[in-house]
């Protein structure tokens, strides 16, 4: 271990309470992961996504989500029902000296329980409250009800996601899975956030977030709205590439092993490329005629665009595992890639050199698991996993007793009346 | 504007170039950043090749949209930084700086003499923020990406499409919008750290490496209950789950049916709504929103388990009742029921259809001197203190260099003109356009 891996993380010495389901609980990760003190507060009982599989061993257990567990790591756990007066006692107290408060309730229901933003500020200044939501506090949608698949639809990912025609006949838009309307929201809160923050470094004080789902994922589809606004298109979808005005030749090939290849040959096709491609596939004695000095002339090439894509790159891709054809065009310069499953992953040995990998302990089991790492290496102030996510209800001692001066015979009271 | 912008007084030198570092930039300039774009006309990427050009404009270096878009809030300083001259004057730059954000292959900006060394030598806390396709670490950081390979490689793609077809990926480069997300972020966390502690840092963001994060669960299914994605009825279209497979979980929430798009009147090519059904509630509701047909009472759709069971046959029940509604019509009828639907929507729905959009103002005029007034994408988040907005569109090619040079770096006018003659500002051989020769008089 180097000295800059024991330095704390860029966001050390700051506390957000996270009061996040499904919708921002990877952002409260993305704070934790850094540095910050996220403490999660819960439900009585537990937040409901962890009853959202995955389970470890496909035992449905709230304390054995997966889902739950990556998206709440380095994270402090405590139970507080807001909707009881004690529980908004322990809540005012917390928001007092916390920098921020990160919360996706529907909007007014903080409010309701007299936590709007005017009145928390009265007592913190300091405090940054963003309200990560669907839709935003405003707007005719401000109350809809939605789910990471209805943010895709609206958010216009699924109108470029999908098939040729020709692969699937009357195939549906496309919404990718994983969750990524969610995480497109935690992005841009995150981001929020951290502007906020940066700000009150200079300032001193803090503000008011409204930050929306739908507008981030809105913004999330590259040049869809470019080509709409400037060009009035709209575009189609295409089997495993850009969405297009027009029909552009395919980027996915099947290999050997039937996995596939994204291999972006079509528009790059000049006479260093075809070099290139033809010292490729001639590598593996499959470059046909395309050695031939006719490919020197971009005419011919152009003539030939289907006959190369569509017969050479075609069957070299089909002649080999994905991964060889991904490393062999690597190595030669070509952005190509290997469509790989996630599985795959623990074996590609850049992630591996790169320490992304990591190693988490659950003491409660006596195991440890293996979760994916870092977006970035912050060579100063280095990410990490600080601990795995918190049991229900895990710190309320410790936050509550410790740091909040309650007796044990006051929290035991609060356990009993589900106060926590 | 009086308001106060939350990045005022931070400046960002800005090398990056095609989509996910200037779409990084973007955001940095709508906090108030003044970022300022090194470019070079000769091997730009970007602003050309442009698929984005109003028809009745000329295809040049200042008339793409996508460009206009990704690029509002910055300066542009044409600047042959290859040259010792030009290396020279960037180095002044830096030194009044805040912020380095590149996204090059990653030697790049070592080759040309600015690696992390020699810019801590020239402001020892600047925040280095590299964007490269794989990292400066780790056997393969030559490798190359856009987005299409970054998703292939990390296993983004994989999770899109239909059991048992081609992977139907993503219809975009979704990890330039997200490679730009996280190196936003990079620069955001780094300059907190600066501000709280006096440190600057190297951040090292690779694209294919920050896709890995995005795709946790299934990683976690693999390396805690050995449960690979390869295997029947995954990906599962828009299902929760696909009937007749393994009832396992496929990462996007509860299994639940309905859950699904469904194609609306008048069936054109994004006539489509999704509807989800959350809990027995729910799923009754819609029944009454469908007018309570016949076909629902049956004892096959009155459970969840039955619902994922027979989701071939609910489906296309659905279907014949939602063929029958307008998607916004659909959608608002449903959701005055508390029945999750959304409409699919396009580019154009978006910009022309979508109620919310329209109240919450994402989409706002702004004048461009070559492309003229039109639409730029707002921010989705609204600060109370330090709004974030765009309030420049995005520069003509070298439209700020005399600004730069003269007004920021004290060199003299004939010292500008010079930095023309000789190709340090704008290559010799190349036609300038008409705003430069007014910089230049």
């Amino acid at each position: 271990m180097t000295d800059a891996q024991a330095l704390p993380g860029p966001l050390a010495g700051l506390r957000i309470l996270e009061l996040a389901d499904e919708t921002g609980q990877f952002c409260g990760k993305l704070l934790g992961d850094l540095g910050a003190d996220v403490v999660k507060i819960e439900p009585p009982g537990g937040e409901r996504n962890r009853y959202v599989g995955p389970f470890l061993d496909d035992i449905p257990h709230p304390e054995r989500s997966l889902s739950f567990w990556y998206y709440n790591t380095s994270k402090r756990g405590v139970t507080l029902n807001l909707e009881t007066a004690d529980g908004r006692v322990l809540f005012g107290r917390l928001a007092a000296t916390s920098d921020v408060i990160l919360e996706t309730f529907r909007p007014g229901f903080l409010a309701s329980l007299g936590f709007d933003y005017e009145s928390l500020r009265k007592q913190n200044a300091r405090l940054i409250m963003c309200a990560l939501t669907p839709f935003g506090q405003t707007g005719p949608w401000r109350d809809y009800l939605s789910s990471d698949l209805l943010h895709m639809a609206a958010g216009g990912q699924m109108a470029s996601c999908g098939y040729d025609e020709a692969d699937v006949p009357n195939a549906p838009p496309i919404a990718p899975g994983g969750g990524n309307a969610w995480h497109m929201g935690c992005h841009f809160a995150y981001m929020a956030i951290m502007a906020a923050l940066v700000y009150r470094t200079v300032a001193g004080q803090g503000q008011y977030i409204d930050a929306s789902i739908h507008e981030a994922c809105a913004l999330t589809t590259e040049a869809a709205i470019a080509n709409y606004i400037y060009r009035g298109e709209v575009l189609r979808r295409q089997t495993g590439r850009h969405h297009a005005a027009a029909q552009t030749p395919r980027t996915q090939f099947r290999a050997k092993d039937g996995k596939y290849v994204c291999a972006l040959v079509a528009g790059r096709l000049n006479l260093k490329y075809v070099r290139d491609l033809a010292d490729l596939l001639d590598s593996y004695g499959m470059a046909g005629d395309l050695k031939e000095p006719q490919y020197q002339d971009p005419a011919v090439i152009a003539a030939n665009t289907s006959h190369i894509i569509d017969d050479l790159v075609a069957n070299f891709i089909a002649s080999l595992p994905a991964e060889e054809v991904y490393h062999a065009a690597q190595e030669r310069g070509f952005t190509w890639g290997a469509v790989r499953a996630p599985e795959e992953l623990l074996d590609d040995p850049h992630l591996h050199d790169r320490g992304f990998w990591k190693q988490v302990e659950h003491p409660e089991l006596g195991r440890s698991f293996v979760y994916p790492g870092e977006a970035a290496i912050y060579n100063g102030s280095p990410w990490r996993i600080s601990r795995r996510a918190p049991l229900i209800g895990e710190h309320n001692a410790e936050i509550f007793c410790d740091e909040l001066g309650l007796s044990y015979g006051e929290l035991s009271v609060l356990a009993e009346s589900r106060v926590i | 504007m009086s308001r106060p912008r939350a990045l005022e007084n931070i400046r960002v030198v800005d090398f990056s170039w095609v989509r996910a570092g200037p779409w990084a930039t973007r955001w940095l300039g709508a906090f108030g950043a003044e970022i300022i774009k090194i470019e070079w006309p000769e091997n730009e990427r970007g602003r050309l090749p442009s698929t984005t050009t109003p028809q009745h404009l000329e295809v040049n270096l200042n008339t793409s949209g996508n460009f206009n878009d990704t690029n509002v809030n910055k300066k542009s300083f044409s600047l042959n930084v290859r040259s010792a001259k030009g290396l020279e004057i960037v180095k002044r730059l830096i030194a009044i700086s805040d912020v380095v954000i590149e996204n090059f292959s990653s030697r790049v900006l070592q080759k040309w003499g600015l690696g992390y060394e020699e810019l801590c030598k020239i402001k020892p806390d600047i925040v280095y923020v590299s964007m490269s396709g794989y990292g400066h670490t780790g056997r393969h950081h030559h490798y190359t990406t856009f987005g299409p390979v970054a998703q292939a490689a990390s296993g983004l793609t994989y999770l899109s499409g239909l059991p048992d077809k081609p992977p139907a990926g993503w219809g975009w480069s979704y990890m330039d919008d997200t490679g730009g997300m996280y190196g936003v972020m990079c620069a955001l966390t780094g300059l907190y750290h600066r501000n709280m502690t006096g440190q600057g840092q190297h951040i090292d963001q690779a694209q294919m490496v920050s896709s890995v994060p995005l795709i946790g669960p299934a990683l976690l299914d693999f390396t805690v209950n050995g449960r690979v994605s390869r295997r029947p009825g995954y990906p599962p279209g828009n299902r929760a789950h696909w009937p007749g497979t393994p009832l396992v979980n496929n990462y996007r929430g509860p299994r639940v049916a309905p859950h699904n798009a469904y194609r609306t009147h008048p069936g054109d090519y994004n006539d489509w709504c999704v509807i989800v059904c959350h809990s027995d509630e729910e799923w009754q509701r819609l029944v009454q929103v469908m007018g309570a047909p016949s076909w629902a009472d049956s004892p096959k759709f009155a459970t969840v388990i039955g619902r994922l069971q027979h989701q071939e046959e609910l489906d296309d029940k659905i279907e014949a009742w939602s063929m029958t509604l307008e998607k916004y019509e659909l959608t608002e009828r449903c959701q005055a029921a508390a029945v999750r639907a959304l409409p699919v929507q396009s580019a154009e729905d978006r910009v022309e259809h979508d109620p919310q959009l329209r109240h919450r103002e994402m989409y706002l005029a702004m004048e461009h001197p070559a492309l003229g007034l039109h639409e730029v994408q707002n921010s989705p988040f609204e600060l109370s203190e330090t709004p974030a907005f765009n309030y420049l569109p995005s520069p003509l090619i070298g439209q700020h260099s005399r600004e730069i040079v003269e007004g920021l770096l004290g060199y003299s006018h004939e010292e500008f003109r010079a930095g023309f003659a000789d190709g340090t500002f704008w290559p010799t051989t190349r036609a300038r356009f008409p705003y430069m020769e007014e910089m230049l008089q």
